[in-house]
Parts: C-alpha cells; sequence; structure tokens
C-alpha cells in the first residue's frame, strides 16, 4: 500500500472513531448521572457480588474480605455523615421535617413497625429452634429510607406521606444504630475512646463558636479523632461523624432530601463533593457485602422476610390505629390506603439491613442467611407498588 | 439348549460385573492399649429411633474398640432445649457410653441453643471455643455459626501455642464438603483456613451435612464430614473431584485412633458396616509460625 493510500486509510478509520468515542463517551456518562440520581450504584454492586459469588466463590470472598474493613469501617462513615447532613438540615426550623407536630404520629408508627419485624423475626426463630439467630434481630429494624423516599414520590409526590414516611425510616433506622452500634464485633474495647469521642465533639463544638465554616477542618480532625474514638470504645466506627455533623454550619433543608445539592455555598461544599464519592463507595459497599451463596437460604432468611414484609407493615399499622384512638390525628391528605402504601413501601431493608448486618454479625452461615433475607426484603418496594396499584392510590387513583 | 444356557450365563456374568458392590472395607483399627481412641459424632440430637439406634451401635463396637471420648460435631440437639430434652436426646441414647466414663465434647451447630455451653455433659465449659488435649494430641473446638475477630484472634494464638504433635480441629459447618443441600461454607473457609494450613492443623472433623463424606487432602490438611449419626439425607452427596470416600444410605459415625504418627479411622453406619477406613500418617512438624 502506498503512502498516501494508507493516510487515506487511517483518516477514514479516525473519521469514523471519532463520534462512536463521542457516542460512548456521552452515553456513559448518561449512564453514571442516572445510576447516581437513582442511587442504583448500591443495587448494582451487590447484584455483581451475587453473580460473582455464586459462579467463583472462593476469589470473591477473597476479595471481598480484604476490601472490607476500608468500605464498611471506613467508606461507610462517609454515607453515615451525609445521611446525618440530611436529616440534620431538614428537621431545622424551616426544614421538611421541621415541627413536632409531623413528628408525632409517625414516631408511633415506627415504633409499631419496630415491634412487629422484630417480633415476627424473633418468633419466626425461635419457633424454629434456631436461637444462634437472635443476636441478629437489629437487623430486622433497618429500613432504606432512600428507597422508600423515590418509591413514594413516584407514586404520590407532594404527598403528606412523604414526610410521613421519612420520619418513620429515620426514627427506626436511629434506633437500630443505637442497637447496633455498641455489639460491633472487635478485638477488645479500651476506656480512652470515650476520652477521644470527648475531645472530638469538643474541639468540633470549638471550631462551630469560633465560626470555621469551612468543612474540611470538621471531618479531617474531629472526625478523625471521634473514628479512633468509636474504633477503640468497640462501637462501629462508621457511625463516628454522626456526632461531628451536627457542629458543621447548617442551613435549613427546603430541597428534596436525597437529591444533589447546590454548590452555591460554603455549607454544602462537604455534601455536594462527598455526594458522587458516596455513591462510589455504596457500590463497593454492595461488592463487599452483596454477595452471599443462594444456597445458604434458610431459617435466618425466611424471618428476615418475614419481619420485613409482615411484620414491620402490621406493626405500623397497628400502631398507627391504636394511636388514632387514642385520639391522635392523621396528616391531611393521608388516609389508610395511603398508610398502607407507606408500610409497604418502608418494609425494605436493603442498604440498611446490609450494613447492620455487618455490623451485629461476625462472618459465617449466620450472617449468609440474614444478608440473603435483606436483600430479599427489596421485594418491598414491588409490594408497595403493587398495592397503590390495587388502592389506586397516588398517580394510580 | 446348552448353548443357550452357556450364552444366557455368559451373558449374566458380564452384566453383573460392573454392578458388583465393593466388599465393605475391613477395619483397620489396631486399638492398641497405649493409644488415644475416640469417636465423632454429628447432627445427632434429634431423639429419635435413628440416634437410639446409632447410640447402642457405639456401645456394641467400643467393646472391641475402647474409646475413652467422644467428639460432637454440633447440632447435639434439634428441637425443644428442655432439661428434660437432654435425658431424652442426649443422656438416654448415650447412657451405656456415659455410664462406662465416656466423656463427651461438644461444639455448636446452628440448631443448639447457645446456652447449652453450660451443660456439664458437653464439657464445654461455658465457652463457645475451646481446647483440650489428649496424649500427643490437641483438639480445637470451634463455633462455626459466626466467626468473629475474638475467636480468630484466639485460635491464631492457640494454634500457634500448639507443641502437640497432632493438631485436630472441629467444628459443625463445612469447608469442604460434597453435601447438595448445604455443601461448603466458602466464606468460612477463606477466613478459616490459612490457620488451618500455616500451623500445620492434621485433620478438621465437620458436620452440618447430614451425610458421612472423607475429602482429598486439601492444602495439606484431610477433612472429614460426619453429620449423620441421627438425621441422615439419604443420597444427598454429589461426589466432586475432592471426594475420596463417602456413604450417605444410613446414619453413621466415625472411630479414630492416634498411635504415634499414624492416625487410624473407620466410619461405621447405623447396622455395624465399615463404610470407610484407612490410616493418616503425619506430615514432618511445622515450626510454630507456620514456616
Amino acid at each position: 500500500m502506498s503512502t498516501r493510500a494508507a493516510t487515506k486509510a487511517t483518516i477514514s478509520r479516525h473519521s469514523h472513531r471519532a463520534p462512536t468515542r463521542h457516542h460512548v463517551r456521552t452515553s456513559a456518562r448518561w449512564l453514571a448521572r442516572y445510576l447516581l440520581d437513582r442511587y442504583l450504584l448500591l443495587p448494582l454492586g451487590a447484584a455483581i457480588a451475587l453473580v460473582w459469588a455464586n459462579s467463583a466463590a472462593e476469589s470473591y470472598f477473597l476479595f471481598a474480605s480484604k476490601l472490607s474493613f476500608v468500605v464498611n469501617e471506613i467508606g461507610m462513615a462517609f454515607f453515615f455523615a451525609l445521611a446525618t447532613q440530611e436529616i440534620v438540615e431538614a428537621v431545622m426550623p424551616g426544614g421538611a421535617l421541621h415541627t413536632w407536630r409531623r413528628w408525632g404520629l409517625a414516631v408511633v408508627a415506627a415504633t409499631g413497625g419496630i415491634v412487629g419485624s422484630v417480633a415476627v423475626y424473633l418468633a419466626y426463630v425461635t419457633l424454629s429452634y434456631e436461637a444462634v439467630l437472635t443476636t441478629a434481630w437489629p437487623i430486622a429494624c433497618a429500613i432504606d429510607v432512600a428507597a422508600a423516599y423515590y418509591l413514594l414520590k413516584g407514586i404520590m409526590p407532594r404527598s403528606a406521606a412523604l414526610p410521613f414516611a421519612l420520619v418513620v425510616g429515620i426514627a427506626t433506622d436511629a434506633f437500630g444504630i443505637l442497637v447496633v452500634a455498641p455489639r460491633y464485633p472487635t478485638l477488645a474495647i479500651h476506656a480512652s475512646g470515650a476520652v477521644l469521642l470527648l475531645m472530638a465533639i469538643g474541639l468540633a463544638a470549638m471550631l462551630r463558636a469560633i465560626g470555621v465554616r469551612a468543612f474540611w477542618p470538621y471531618l479531617s480532625i474531629c472526625g478523625t479523632i471521634s473514628w479512633l474514638a468509636f474504633f477503640r470504645a468497640g462501637l462501629h466506627p462508621a457511625f463516628a461523624l454522626v456526632p461531628i455533623v451536627p457542629f458543621l454550619p447548617h442551613e435549613p433543608r427546603r430541597l428534596d432530601l436525597f437529591a444533589d445539592p447546590p454548590d452555591d455555598d460554603a455549607i454544602h461544599h462537604f455534601e455536594h463533593e462527598w455526594h458522587a464519592l458516596v455513591q462510589v463507595i455504596l457500590f463497593f459497599f454492595g461488592i463487599v457485602n452483596g454477595g452471599v451463596l443462594l444456597r445458604g437460604f434458610d431459617t435466618g432468611s425466611v424471618a428476615m422476610i418475614a419481619a420485613a414484609l409482615v411484620g414491620r407493615p402490621v406493626g405500623i399499622l397497628a400502631a398507627v390505629g391504636l394511636a388514632l384512638l387514642a385520639g391522635l390525628h392523621l396528616p391531611r391528605h393521608l388516609g389508610w390506603r395511603e398508610l398502607v402504601v407507606v408500610a409497604l413501601a418502608t418494609s425494605s431493608g436493603f442498604t440498611i439491613a446490609l450494613f447492620f448486618a455487618t455490623g451485629v454479625v461476625a462472618i459465617g452461615p449466620v450472617r449468609a442467611q440474614v444478608t440473603i433475607g435483606a436483600l430479599a426484603t427489596g421485594a418491598g418496594l414491588l409490594l408497595a407498588l403493587g398495592a397503590a396499584r390495587l388502592l389506586r392510590v397516588g398517580r394510580f387513583g | 439348549m446348552r448353548r443357550l444356557a452357556f450364552v444366557f450365563v455368559a451373558w449374566v456374568g458380564v452384566a453383573t460385573v460392573p454392578m458388583a458392590v465393593p466388599a465393605a472395607p475391613q477395619t483397620v483399627l489396631p486399638a492398641r492399649p497405649d493409644s488415644l481412641k475416640f469417636a465423632a459424632i454429628g447432627d445427632s440430637g434429634t431423639g429419635d429411633r435413628a440416634q437410639y439406634d446409632v447410640g447402642q451401635r457405639m456401645a456394641t463396637e467400643r467393646m472391641r474398640f475402647p474409646f475413652e471420648l467422644v467428639i460432637m460435631l454440633g447440632d447435639n440437639m434439634y428441637g425443644r432445649q428442655q432439661p428434660e430434652d437432654f435425658v431424652t436426646k442426649f443422656e438416654r441414647p448415650y447412657a451405656a457410653l456415659l455410664s462406662a466414663g465416656v466423656a463427651f465434647y461438644a461444639s455448636l451447630g446452628n440448631h443448639d441453643n447457645p446456652r447449652n455451653v453450660q451443660y456439664e455433659g458437653f464439657h464445654m465449659g461455658g465457652e463457645r471455643y475451646y481446647t483440650f488435649n489428649r496424649r500427643n494430641a490437641r483438639f480445637f473446638v470451634l463455633d462455626s455459626n459466626q466467626m468473629d475477630p475474638k475467636q480468630l484472634a484466639w485460635i491464631d494464638d492457640a494454634l500457634k501455642q500448639s507443641r502437640d504433635e497432632w493438631k485436630i480441629c472441629y467444628f459443625h459447618h463445612p469447608l469442604y464438603s460434597d453435601g447438595r443441600r448445604h455443601g461448603a461454607d466458602v466464606q468460612l473457609r477463606v477466613a478459616l483456613e490459612p490457620l488451618l494450613v500455616k500451623y500445620g492443623v492434621n485433620l478438621v472433623f465437620q458436620g452440618h451435612d447430614h451425610i458421612y463424606e472423607r475429602l482429598t487432602p486439601q492444602k495439606g490438611v484431610v477433612y472429614f464430614v460426619s453429620g449423620s449419626a441421627g438425621e441422615l439425607r439419604r443420597g444427598d452427596v454429589k461426589p466432586s473431584a475432592a471426594t475420596a470416600a463417602y456413604f450417605d444410605q444410613d446414619q453413621s459415625f466415625m472411630l479414630v485412633e492416634i498411635a504415634g504418627d499414624e492416625l487410624f479411622y473407620e466410619a461405621v453406619s447405623r447396622t455395624g458396616q465399615a463404610v470407610d477406613s484407612g490410616v493418616i500418617r503425619r506430615r514432618a512438624t511445622r515450626t510454630t509460625d507456620g514456616s
């Protein structure tokens, strides 16, 4: 081939490649945005892990064991920091969840949900005579708030069901965190942890008092000390930033919870900068913890599914019923049909349940069983969707 | 007619050759007076006829092979676990052995109530995991339900400290198994196997799958699954390249003898048939740091 012909061929190849490459890049960007906006990176990670674990188990578990500490104990601290940030701003004056009137009935409902799910879980494992599974009961409390929120927003946008479901989810998970944090399987507990924690909180209060508005001194100094404090005190270090975040300067959150925040003020810098990173962390969280051998499905899996899909909705509805009898009132435009959908939407534990599983149960068959159950509670979202159609709620009305 | 008869006999002969049942392995247990003799039972505590039959067979076998202890591979009690159940699911089925002074050392299975570690008959000293030794062998008993960091650190240290010639681990959930229902717990294997290999554990007894199986040595460690001393899952073995021998047609238990550098084993069915037997020679001793 002559030089000219070769050059021509190269140009021709390039001219074909350029638009293709551009197309691929645009599509990849769109896909990444789509996955980020819909919190789909975690389910994607879990799905990859499930396939990997069931096709090449040894390599998967070896990989997961090497990454587990970095993802579960360090990375997830940023997830819980972001969640705390969203909640703190939502309950501030002017925030989406401000005023206790919105909390009253929802907290009662959350209590009912906790009692219902834990009672069903414990009853099932007790009647199956598998007492070793009782230690996993806190996992039955978990609610995937983000998943419930997005589903309900799709079914009944701008409904009173949204803040109601958020409070149910947040109150339930807060209870779960209080139970899970001290159960962290650790080698030793050191009293110095408490001193370090006080030091971290004191330092954060001081930074706030002197008007430090940048987020990084809070996270890098106070956060690191708090992480060490939690770890030494035998508390799950993933919650280490929870007591620090309330000291960050905040503004009321009028926007949607879980939405990508604006980057127009110093206050939201932390959230904006970490939002995408946390999604990536969640992707790896799904990969590290979502892989279970499906043949491990057993009593603990069934108990977890029954607790989430039956115990919690029944508990929520029963508690609301009792509260109404006691004189409390339902929020405006929220009837029993909407409540049924909310109760089912909060039955999915998924992300939080997977995390609680890593916090209360050490590796082994017990964790494998309840992890399968936790993954399967995602079916609660489909049930909620089905119920909304059946009961003609929201956009199905 | 004679020719026809000859052809018929020849055909029958040819047809039956591949179907011939291999002769049952002969017992290899030398039953030396100064050796360590013990039995292994797994998934035993059903309280039903089969468990009592196995208990009776063990007592009979003990007359020719006087074992001094029994290791229990978990699921020592199924169903309700009230004080009266310890009688019907443990003390009565093994009454002859208990009255002869045989000591039972239990590990916890998924059906065992964690409170059972306090039951004196199981010799667990109130612990989920523990160790004990007899002559030149040390036993490491683990709780495989949850392999928490404390337990992993404990077994690491216990194996490191051990100067015993034979290191034997036992627990409920199998690291290797060809049982269809449960099979190997690979996550547990990833956590535990490196320690077993590093410190030169010789063999591992496991339960959970209601079968008997002996596996080919994995990274130098011999694994047995013996989970059919009460429960049985007939036809549950799906043999693989790692299967050395198996039996899944009736309840079974194991008899083991350690004499110097040799370990003799025999798997015995409920009816007293030796379904597998052999001898394992101890590997060259490793140093405590695993080198």
